[in-house]
């Protein structure tokens, strides 16, 4: 299964700057980004990302044990937004950012937190897909758990229609 | 292969060739205009293609038709064919998706890419093009030439940049309700349009350079949006008045609402 995501360079200016801001005492800030499913060639997926929520500073609790954790409102909105995309498919992706260059990968943290949201996203949002983003200072990925999949699938690529272009690609693709 | 091979256009960046290796680029028409690009792209070295084209070679294509000979003509070899011979020949490694169909009839390989570079016939294909790119976000480039009057005959064409997120054609003030429903009104009685080979090598290799700094921005300039205006018979290609003249900063036609695949809205 081939999944490819796109989005402007707009949105992922938008994403990176309000993802590189200080926290007063998170060491990191996640936020969320809203995903279209629509289909490729074969059984190949492509998600399009419409737009980010960023999370506000009130929603995070100071947990000196993970990098960045937020409250139960933070979650709601997110529900919100899967709520709100039925009709189109959108769905919702967990997204932060790994300060380092090159291709990043998900820590044990983001392994065992992130994947509990996605049962309650499914449940909202049952035709749509969701799943994690991280990006790095110079690349991204992206895990997705598909309409009706209790697991995630690998993401090939994320490409960013901007000046200049960037597709980022997992490099045991490659 | 040698490491030379690129190495006269390495000003475009150090990383540049992985970068256009990496970028998945469409043309739609490989006569003409589409000919030459396929070309060009071929040498710089772009790796990944969706191309489309339906039509054979004819006698009447030999005036401009890159690459195709008089064997080609009397065999009727499908310009697709042609297209990936250029790039097979230059490229062995390069990954083809060809179709000998509208693009509208396998949209689904289209979506896939970064660029699409349309080289194709009416207003009405640029606008299903455009509409294409802004739904699945692709950079969309435009050529078309055609010539007007007779005393003396004028040359003229475009090469028009819309990306996701700025102008587009309408904004530019390129695609209008008026050529569209003139174009519409004049239906199966449109001729052959005049074409000559020069024209559209200008045409295409200022496509190919505004592809080059779309995935390199070699150039630092950031550009999202042009329409580049050339005039046959000066040798010119100038930045529209028309879109000058505009003062447009965004787009009112498309947004971020119309996304992907178009849904029915129950009401």
């Amino acid at each position: 299964m081939s999944i490819q995501f796109k989005l402007s360079g707009a949105l992922y200016r938008e994403i990176m700057r309000d993802l590189e801001r200080p926290h007063r005492f998170a060491a990191e800030r996640v936020g969320f980004v809203s995903g279209r499913l629509s289909s490729l060639t074969g059984s190949a997926k492509l998600i399009l990302l419409t737009r980010y929520h960023s999370i506000p500073d009130e929603y995070y609790i100071d947990d000196p044990h993970v990098g960045a954790r937020i409250n139960s409102e933070a979650i709601t909105r997110a529900m919100h937004a899967v709520y709100h995309g039925r009709s189109t498919r959108e769905g919702i992706f967990h997204v932060h950012l790994h300060q380092h260059r090159g291709e990043p990968r998900p820590s044990p943290t983001d392994w065992r937190e992130i994947p509990k949201m996605m049962p309650g996203f499914q449940a909202v949002g049952p035709q749509a897909a969701h799943g994690m983003i991280l990006l790095s200072a110079d690349h991204a990925a992206a895990w997705v758990w598909l309409p009706g999949q209790g697991e995630p699938t690998t993401s090939g690529s994320i490409s960013v229609i901007g000046v200049p272009i960037r597709v980022f690609e997992r490099e045991v693709l490659r | 292969m040698s490491s030379d091979r690129y190495s006269r256009q390495s000003f475009l960046g150090l990383d540049s060739q992985d970068l256009i290796s990496k970028c998945t680029i469409a043309v739609v028409g490989l006569g003409g205009g589409g000919s030459h690009v396929v070309q060009q792209l071929a040498h710089i070295r772009f790796q990944r293609y969706v191309i489309y084209d339906y039509d054979v070679v004819e006698e009447s294509n030999l005036n401009r038709l890159v690459g195709a000979t008089l064997s080609d003509s009397f065999a009727e070899t499908p310009k697709l064919h042609l297209a990936k011979m250029t790039i097979f020949g230059l490229q062995r490694e390069a990954r083809v998706r060809g179709f000998s169909s509208k693009w509208q009839e396998n949209p689904e390989p289209l979506r896939e890419c970064q660029i699409v570079i349309g080289c194709v016939d009416s207003y009405k294909a640029r606008q299903e093009l455009e509409i294409a790119c802004r739904r699945y976000l692709m950079h969309y480039i435009d050529i078309g030439m055609d010539v007007h009057g007779k005393d003396p005959p004028v040359i003229g064409g475009q090469v028009i940049l819309s990306s996701p997120g700025s102008l587009c054609m309408k904004c530019m003030g390129f695609l209008t309700d008026e050529t569209l429903a003139r174009e519409a009104a004049r239906y199966g009685n449109a001729g052959a349009r005049p074409q000559v080979i020069w024209p559209n090598g200008v045409l295409a290799s200022t496509a190919v350079g505004l592809a080059v700094d779309l995935v390199t921005n070699w150039t630092r300039s950031d550009r999202i949006y042009a329409w580049l205006v050339y005039t046959g018979n000066e040798n010119t290609v100038r930045e529209s008045h028309t879109l000058r003249n505009r003062q447009a900063t965004s787009c009112p036609h498309f947004s971020n609402a119309d996304l992907g695949d178009p849904v029915f809205r129950e009401l």
